[in-house]
Order: structure tokens, then C-alpha cells, then sequence
């Protein structure tokens, strides 16, 4: 009789822990990372009887968390991919739309200019067409300064969103070093403390959305945390620090560093993946860097192709035209942890021979190596580095000057100041070369037919080339330059002297002669403002065969193509982190539909127990009536 | 599968803002009316759109160009006209003036008019266009092209032609330098001149000659030397006997593939010249024109002298005349290319709008029947979450 209503007893106090935990699910349906728990009933040691075992009643043999160490994983590898593309995407989407738009695109400025050129081929003496052109210029070299300073601007933002993701996530990692040493005394009762180690893996959740993250669980509960290629993050108790140091050749830009205890920080930058740091590592490397290098690889060919032509002409004063453009040079950064004096000094040799790669040269033990970073590949030089005679690479040349010490390393970016260097030359109207630089007459009293070509520069240094020069045809078939050797004449072929090219075509008389001279006063002339107008849509890059226009509107898709990639993949992404949750939440989640059902079995069990109390109370008061005299 | 409350209602609402961001997409689309807002929506017809965008801003810079020339051209073919006409009325002057019943005063007269025609051609030739550039400059378009330089005109300009660009590959020249419209005429009959020796007392009158063989020619200068009144021989210029024969009045003299006759009664040693054309500006054949008019020509080889020049200067004349008129013509030829250029370019103009269109333009009918999707599925999920979020079993306890 006794065991029975300890049985009741023991379903009384089981059934209240039940209930009590049902009510803690319910009071935690809103709790993020809140995993439910369940009171395990079991029953109790039943009682040897000489007739058998007789059940002795229910216990709670512990307090459970619904929880799948796996499921939980794969919620921590979908968030980290998840925001390392998010992030991407998000950095992505804002230069889709800096480049997006049509009405102000780079292609409707390279458009203007040339509709300017245009414009004074057509007028050439014009001052008002000349003024618009150097305007249509100006706008030009400010849409290709504005495209960098906001890719620029992008840069900086991403440094100081790299700074604060580090410090967040030492302050992610101490809190799982506390909550390890809290979990390690708490578990030592031998129950395990659910509540700390929900905590514990929502930080652990929060830590994956910001970098990558692998877990091993020690004996006593703690948890250790590596980031990157298994750079120890959280070793019990103890949480390493994660920083951002200056890079070596870049000031300002971060580097991401490991700090242990009272060590010196390790660089763990290349090792980091995933999450929010990951994606905004991925996006600096991959996208950033290059579509300003693409940018400033734009500018330099736009520079070079006006730059050259516009240097064949003449402008209204009779003057060779300068150079339209301003372009910066070589962007030459050395490491700080250089020993040498070496010193660099890098300058554009080919154009159609860039890239827009940066490079590392390095002082080895024999030489110097240069590599191309987006590659790693090793790329061959010709030369000795002397200003006699420099190493020549991929469109560069480069002299080295001072001692460098082996080991002595220097960044070469040759083409991400391009933009933002770019500035027009000039402000005088007056100075824009629209005319050739020579024109070429036939003489009067020419009693043949030849008919000579208005003639093209083919090199504007040459010294001689504004000298008058006249072609005499000693015979019908032989012509002397200046008086100089008999040439045989074939109609149409070129004659090139003092860097010029003429044609002479028809049948000229013996005696006739043409000269060649320098076109001042040739207000008139537009040949060179049409060749100009012409430069943007000429092969000039990858070795002659992209034009500038070309290349802006690649630059345009490659970052379309880039966008829409990186949108998708956050899409899908976004769908497997989906799974991946509602995976963890069929087995951690609350659910009130079934702590209402509980709610119910676990009362009524409740009420019968009470019952049985009562029956007890019944028996024993029967009992005692009968036993009362 | 278990299902969380919390998962429900993050999946509900996920639904919804997935409809949503939908939503926003097509609204924004069926606003601006276009398919492609950034280069991600479509990387490979964003590049094709500013591609053919480029391709059109460029065609209507060439259709600019194209008014540009089709207007000088236009300038210059009027003043091509001027001239023409003044050259037709010193034409019918100089018949006037051959007139034997003109005397010399009658002669003097009409000399005045062209010297006055003289005046209006020089100023034809310095023709402005309405940017004040000279229209017959070359490239020299601020310095004045013509001007006397003692008795005869001289070309300050240069030989230069500006070629606008009215295609992708196609340049039209928008004009003719002065050389090429006034100085450069053709001498003579266009392969030689004829001309009397100065000293000739007889008269004999030369005409221009024609080429009757143009293989035998032989450029030179060539003279006839009448050794009596009635033989002739022809030399080169090195002295060597070309041709030689007997003389009659009208009768023709053939030597190397070239014609000329002469007529009247030259005198013994009477000389005539036949040498290769080379040109001789307008200015100089009118000033010609004016000093043979105003000679007073009473002795009777000095008639003969006057016949030879009246000739030769209507010729000459012509000559000029058939030069304005191939200029003119060139003028037309370009005036026409420019307009087939620009029927071309307005039929490619069209077609490029198309490809644009179809490329970056939204089909209306597809995005209203996608949005109208949208909204009812919008309306379906908020409606069918109103209903479950209404479920509980608690509601019957």
C-alpha cells in the first residue's frame, strides 16, 4: 500500500517537471536559438518481491534538448556560405548600378567626345565646336574619375566593415570561451546545462554568419573553435583575438591577423573563408581590384590612342599638338619589411601589352622574379633592370635603381591610378590639333596628270617632318625627293620621307612637281580631328586587337555577368540555408500545436496521479473505519 | 516532418516577401518601361543595348556631319553657278568683240564689262560661307584665297579638301579648293595649246587643234615655221624636223597624232606654237582676254595675232566652262551620295531602334500578365497565413 501511493507520489512530481517543461517550451517559442526540451520518464528501480518485481513508480531521469549536433553544423555552413555571398552580392549589386546606368554610362561619355571631335572635323576653325569638345573632354576624364572614386569609396567602406567584422568576431569568440568555462562547471553535476549550450551554439551561429567556422567537443563539454585552414580560434576557455593589420605594401588596406594570448599576431588573411568576411575579402580580390584596374586600364588607352593622334597635328596657332590628356603613372608600392635601398622606377612601354593584373617583383638570391598576382604565374623579363636597358614585361618597363636585398619585394600596379589620374591637358581651345601636321600640293604648271594624296603623319617626332619637301618627276617613271637619287614611280604607292606618307596617282609629266610642306595656316583642315574621332573605335589593347570602345562596353558586361552570378548564387544559397534551418527546427524547434498536446497528456496523467492519491486516502480511511471500534 | 511554430510563420512570411520583392521588380519595370535596369538583369543584351545605343548616337553625329556638307555644298554649287554664268556672258562678249563690224572702240567697251566681270569672278572666288571662312581656301580658310600680286591673280590657299565622315566608313569631300576650281583649268584644247609667234607679219590664223591620235603623241613643244609662204615645217623642242609639207589655207597639219590648221596667208617665218597643256587659271585667260581687246590692232598681222588669241580664248573659255561644270557635277555626285547615304542610314537608324527595342524595351503584355500572377499569389499567401495563423490547439483547451 505504501508503494502505491509513492507510485502516485512519484507520477505527481514526474508529471509537474513535465509540465514545468512544457511551459518552459511554450514561455521560449520565441527565443531565437532556443532548442525545446523534453522531461525523460523513466521508470523507477522496481521492488523484488517474493512474487516478482513490483513497479515502484515513474522518475525524470533528466531534462533533454532536442538537439542534432549535424543538423546544427549544416545551419553554421549554409549561414557562413550564405553571407560570404551575401555579402558579395550586396558589394556586387551597388557597382551593377554604378555601371547600370545608361543615360550617364561610360560608353555615353566615350559617345560625346567623339560626336565633339565630330563636330570640329566639321568646323574646324570654329572656336564654339573646339570649346565643346574640350568640355565633352573634361566630362569624359570626370566620368572615368567618378566611376574610380566611387569604386574607391566602395574600397574604404569594405576596410572599415573588414575592421569591424574582426572585432566582432573576437567579441563572438570570447563569448564562447566564457560560456565554455560555464558549461564546463555546470556539467559536472552530470546533467548537461541546456539552457548554456543553446547559447553557446547561437553564438556559435552568429560566429558562422561572420566567418567560417569548424568545431571539436571536448569531454567536458567545451566546444574548440578554428577559423580558416584550422587556425585555433576558441581552445577552451581561452579566445584568440582577431585583427586587422596593415598591409604590407598598401597602408590603407587591412589585413586580417590571429592573435593568441600575448603573441604576435599571425596573418591568416588568405586563409579566411566564408561568411560576411570571407564574402568581403572575396569581393576586394576578385571584384573590386579589377573593374578599377579595368577602369584605369580604360583611361590609359583612351589617353594613349588620343594622346598619339593628337600629337600628329597642328592646332589653329600652326604649333604640333601636345597631348590632350593627362594620365598618372605606375602605382609602385614597396613592402615595409624591405631591407634594401632598392627603389623602383616603372613606367608604361606598350599600351596594347597591358594587362590588368598587378604584380609582385622580388629580389631572389640570382635576380628578380616578377609575378603576375591574379595568376601566381611567374612571367618572364627581358632586360637588366638598367635605365639602359630596363626589364620589359606585359607592357612594362622597369628600372631599378639602389641596392635591394634579397627577399626585398615591390608591388607594381600599373593600371589602378589610370582613372583617377586622367585630367584633360589643355584649356585653350586654340590648342586642340584638328589639322594634319603637313598638307601636299600639286604645282600648277604640272602639265601631267598625277594627282598627289592630301598625305597622313606617320611619326610626329621626327624633326624634319614640317620641312618642305618637293618630289620633282625627272622622267614619267622616276621622281627624286629634294633632288636627291632617281626612285621609280609606281602610281598609288606610298613615298615616305621626314615621317610623312604621300600617293601619287595618275601619269605625271617629266618636270612636274609636288611638294610636301608644313599645313600652317591650315584653319581649314580637319584630317587629324577625324583620325581623332576615330581612335576610341581603333584595336589598341590586348596586343591591338580591343578597342576602347570595346573595352568599356566588356567592362560593362563582365560586371553585369559578375552581378547576376553573384545574385543567383546568394538565391540558391539562400534557399539551402532555408533547408538547412527548417532541417534543424523539425528536431529543435517548438512546436505549440504539440505543447498544447503534451500540455493535455501530461494533465491528465497529472490528474489521474492525484486520483490515485485519493484512492490511497480512500483505502486508508475504509481502512481505519474498519478498524475503529 | 515536424514543423516549428516559429518555422511556419518564418515560412509564411518568407512567401510573402518573396511576392513582394516580385512584385517591386515588375512595378518597377512596368514604370520605366524597360526590361534591362542594370547590366545583371541581361549582361550579354546590356552590352548589345549600349552597343547599339553607341551605334545610334553615332549615326545621327553622321547625319549631323552629313547637313554640315550637304550645306557647303549646296553654298558652293551656287557660287559654281555665279560663275558659270559670268563665264557664259564673257563667252558671248568675246563672240561679240571676234565680230569684224566691231571696231576698237566697240572692243574697248566690252573690255570694260569683262575687266567688271573680272572684279565679280575675283570676288566669286573669295566667297565667305556663313562662318566667315572662305569657301575656296583649302584648308587655308582665313586667309583670303585670291588677290592681285602685280598683273596677275595669284592663289593664296592651298590645295587641301576636307572629307566629313558620313558613315561608319564613308567620308564625303564638302568642298574644292581654288586651286582646283580657278587656277587649275586645262590650257587649250586640254592636250595642247596652239599659239602665234609675236613677231608674224602675215595671217595666218591657228586654231586650237584637236588630237586625232592619242598613241602617236608625243608631248612637246612643237613649232611651225613657215620657210615660204606656202611649205611649212614642224620642229620639237630639240630642234629635230618632225613633220613638214605644203601649205594651203584651211588645209590641216598633221604631225604625232595632233591636228591643227591654220588659215589666211601666213608670211615666210611666220611662227606658230603647239606645246603640251598645262593649265591657266580664269583671271589670266580674262586679263588676256581684256588686254587683246584693248589693243587698237590696225595693221593686218596684228589681226591675225588678234584672230589666233579671239580663238584660243574661246577655247579657252570653253575649256573653263566644261571645267566649272565637271566641278559642278563632282558637287552633284557628292550632294547625291549624301542623300543615298541618308536614306540608308534612316532605313539602318530604324532597324537598329527595333533591335534596341526588342533587346531593352519591356513587353507590356507579359509583365502585366506576370504581375497580375504575382498579386494573386500575393493575395493567396497573405490570406491562406491569415487562416493558419488562426489555428491553434490551445484555442481549444
Amino acid at each position: 500500500m505504501a508503494d502505491f501511493l509513492s507510485n502516485g507520489v512519484s507520477a505527481l512530481l514526474a508529471f509537474q517537471r513535465a509540465i514545468d517543461t512544457t511551459s518552459h517550451n511554450i514561455a521560449n517559442v520565441g527565443t531565437d536559438g532556443y532548442s525545446r526540451q523534453r522531461a525523460e520518464l523513466v521508470t523507477r528501480p522496481p521492488d523484488i518481491k517474493g512474487n516478482g518485481y513490483v513497479g515502484s513508480g515513474v522518475q525524470v531521469a533528466t531534462t533533454r534538448r532536442m538537439y542534432d549536433d549535424l543538423l546544427a553544423q549544416q545551419v553554421r555552413i549554409s549561414t557562413s556560405s550564405f553571407n560570404s555571398l551575401d555579402a558579395y552580392a550586396t558589394q556586387m549589386d551597388r557597382i551593377n548600378n554604378l555601371f547600370g546606368n545608361t543615360t550617364t554610362g561610360l560608353s555615353v561619355s566615350m559617345q560625346k567626345f567623339s560626336n565633339a571631335l565630330q563636330d570640329v572635323a566639321n568646323s574646324p576653325a570654329s572656336l564654339s565646336a573646339r570649346q565643346v569638345l574640350l568640355s565633352e573632354a573634361q566630362g569624359l576624364a570626370e566620368r572615368l574619375k567618378s566611376y574610380d572614386s566611387q569604386l574607391d569609396g566602395y574600397g574604404t567602406q569594405i576596410e572599415s566593415q573588414i575592421t569591424s567584422e574582426t572585432s566582432e568576431i573576437s567579441t563572438l569568440a570570447q563569448g564562447i570561451a566564457d560560456l565554455n568555462q560555464k558549461i564546463a562547471l555546470a556539467g559536472a553535476h552530470g546533467q548537461p546545462p541546456n539552457d548554456l549550450l543553446d547559447q553557446r551554439d547561437r553564438l556559435l551561429d552568429q560566429l558562422s554568419g561572420h566567418i567560417d567556422v569548424s568545431t571539436v567537443r571536448q569531454d567536458d563539454g567545451q566546444l574548440n573553435v578554428f577559423v580558416g585552414t584550422g587556425q585555433p580560434l576558441v581552445m577552451g576557455g581561452e579566445a584568440a583575438k582577431v585583427l586587422t593589420i596593415q598591409d604590407r605594401y598598401d597602408a590603407t588596406r587591412q589585413n586580417i591577423a590571429l592573435q593568441t594570448g600575448s603573441g604576435s599576431p599571425v596573418e591568416i588573411t588568405a586563409n579566411v573563408t566564408g561568411g560576411t568576411l570571407g564574402g568581403l575579402l572575396d569581393f576586394r580580390t576578385q571584384i573590386l581590384d579589377p573593374t578599377r584596374n579595368a577602369l584605369g586600364r580604360i583611361s590609359i588607352a583612351l589617353a594613349s590612342a588620343v594622346n598619339t593622334q593628337h600629337r600628329a597635328g597642328i592646332d589653329l596657332a600652326g604649333n604640333l599638338g601636345g597631348d590632350l590628356f593627362n594620365i598618372g603613372g605606375v602605382e609602385v608600392l614597396k613592402s615595409s619589411a624591405n631591407t634594401g635601398s632598392g627603389a623602383l622606377t616603372v613606367t608604361r612601354s606598350d599600351v596594347s601589352a597591358l594587362t590588368e593584373a598587378d604584380y609582385r617583383l622580388e629580389k631572389t638570391a640570382t635576380g628578380w622574379s616578377l609575378i603576375r598576382e591574379d595568376t601566381g604565374a611567374a612571367i618572364t623579363m627581358t632586360g637588366a633592370g638598367t635605365s639602359a636597358n630596363p626589364f620589359i614585361a606585359d607592357g612594362l618597363s622597369i628600372v631599378v635603381s639602389g641596392t635591394a636585398a634579397t627577399g626585398d619585394r615591390f608591388e607594381i600596379r600599373p593600371t589602378r591610378t589610370g582613372a583617377s589620374g586622367i585630367s584633360v591637358a589643355i584649356t585653350d581651345p586654340n590648342r586642340i590639333a584638328a589639322a594634319a601636321a603637313i598638307r601636299a600640293d600639286a604645282t600648277a604648271a604640272n602639265t601631267g596628270t598625277g594627282v598627289i594624296s592630301a598625305g597622313t603623319v606617320v611619326d610626329a617626332t621626327n624633326p624634319a617632318l614640317r620641312n618642305a619637301v618637293t618630289i620633282e618627276f625627272l622622267t614619267a617613271n622616276t621622281y627624286s625627293i629634294n633632288g636627291g637619287p632617281a626612285l621609280a614611280y609606281s602610281p598609288g604607292a606610298p613615298i615616305t620621307a621626314n615621317g610623312w606618307s604621300v600617293e601619287i596617282t595618275g601619269a605625271p609629266a617629266a618636270g612636274d612637281t609636288f611638294t610636301v610642306s608644313d599645313n600652317v595656316g591650315g584653319t581649314g583642315d580637319n584630317r587629324n580631328a577625324l583620325a581623332l574621332a576615330n581612335a576610341l573605335g581603333k584595336g589598341l589593347l590586348d596586343g591591338s586587337t580591343t578597342s576602347v570602345n570595346d573595352a568599356a562596353s566588356r567592362l560593362v558586361g563582365r560586371v553585369g555577368v559578375a552581378a547576376r552570378q553573384a545574385q543567383a548564387s546568394r538565391d540558391a544559397q539562400s534557399v539551402v540555408k532555408q533547408e538547412s534551418i527548417d532541417s534543424r527546427e523539425s528536431v529543435s524547434g517548438v512546436n505549440l500545436d504539440e505543447e498544447a498536446a503534451n500540455l493535455i497528456k501530461y494533465q491528465q496523467a497529472y490528474q489521474a496521479a492525484a486520483q490515485m492519491i485519493r484512492v490511497a486516502s480512500d483505502l486508508f480511511d475504509s481502512l481505519l473505519a474498519a478498524t475503529r471500534r | 516532418m515536424r514543423v516549428s511554430t516559429a518555422g511556419i510563420h518564418q515560412s509564411a512570411l518568407a512567401g510573402i516577401m518573396e511576392r513582394n520583392a516580385e512584385l517591386v521588380k515588375l512595378q518597377n519595370q512596368i514604370a520605366t518601361g524597360k526590361r534591362i535596369r542594370t547590366p545583371a538583369d541581361d549582361p550579354t543584351g546590356a552590352v548589345r543595348a549600349t552597343e547599339l545605343d553607341r551605334l545610334l548616337s553615332e549615326s545621327s553625329q553622321y547625319a549631323r556631319n552629313s547637313d554640315v556638307a550637304t550645306n557647303r555644298l549646296s553654298l558652293e554649287e551656287q557660287t559654281l553657278g555665279d560663275v558659270t554664268s559670268l563665264l557664259q556672258r564673257v563667252r558671248d562678249l568675246t563672240v561679240q568683240a571676234n565680230n569684224a563690224t566691231v571696231d576698237a572702240t566697240g572692243r574697248q567697251s566690252i573690255a570694260t564689262e569683262i575687266k567688271a566681270r573680272l572684279d565679280e569672278l575675283m570676288s566669286l572666288a573669295n566667297h565667305k560661307d556663313a562662318n566667315g571662312e572662305y569657301l575656296f581656301a583649302g584648308f587655308k580658310t582665313l586667309t583670303q584665297p585670291f588677290g592681285n600680286a602685280g598683273p596677275s591673280v595669284q592663289y593664296f590657299g592651298d590645295q587641301g579638301t576636307r572629307s566629313v565622315q558620313v558613315g561608319p566608313s564613308q567620308t564625303v569631300v564638302d568642298g574644292h579648293s581654288g586651286f582646283e576650281v580657278f587656277m587649275d583649268v586645262p590650257q587649250g584644247n586640254g592636250t595642247f595649246y596652239t599659239r602665234a609667234g609675236a613677231p608674224n607679219t602675215g595671217t595666218g590664223i591657228i586654231d586650237t587643234g584637236s588630237v586625232t591620235n592619242p598613241t602617236a603623241w608625243v608631248s612637246d613643244t612643237y613649232t611651225i615655221t613657215f620657210t615660204s609662204a606656202t611649205t611649212y615645217e614642224v620642229r620639237n623642242a630639240a630642234n629635230t624636223l618632225v613633220s613638214s609639207g605644203a601649205y594651203t589655207s584651211g588645209g590641216s597639219i598633221t604631225f604625232n597624232g595632233a591636228q591643227v590648221t591654220i588659215t589666211g596667208a601666213p608670211a615666210a617665218n611666220d611662227t606658230f606654237q603647239v606645246g603640251p597643256s598645262g593649265s591657266e587659271d580664269m583671271f589670266t585667260t580674262l586679263n588676256k582676254l581684256v588686254a587683246t581687246l584693248n589693243r587698237p590692232g590696225v595693221p593686218a598681222s596684228d589681226s591675225a595675232q588678234f584672230s589666233t588669241e579671239m580663238g584660243a580664248t574661246l577655247t579657252q573659255l570653253d575649256s573653263a566652262l566644261d571645267h566649272v561644270s565637271s566641278v559642278r557635277s563632282s558637287v552633284g555626285a557628292r550632294l547625291s551620295v549624301l542623300q543615298s547615304t541618308a536614306d540608308g542610314r534612316a532605313d539602318n537608324d530604324l532597324e537598329l531602334k527595333q533591335s534596341l527595342s526588342q533587346l531593352r524595351d519591356l513587353d507590356y503584355a507579359d509583365a502585366v500578365t506576370k504581375l497580375n500572377v504575382q498579386l494573386v499569389g500575393l493575395q493567396a499567401a497573405q490570406s491562406s497565413y491569415a487562416q493558419l495563423s488562426q489555428l491553434s490547439l490551445f484555442n481549444f483547451l
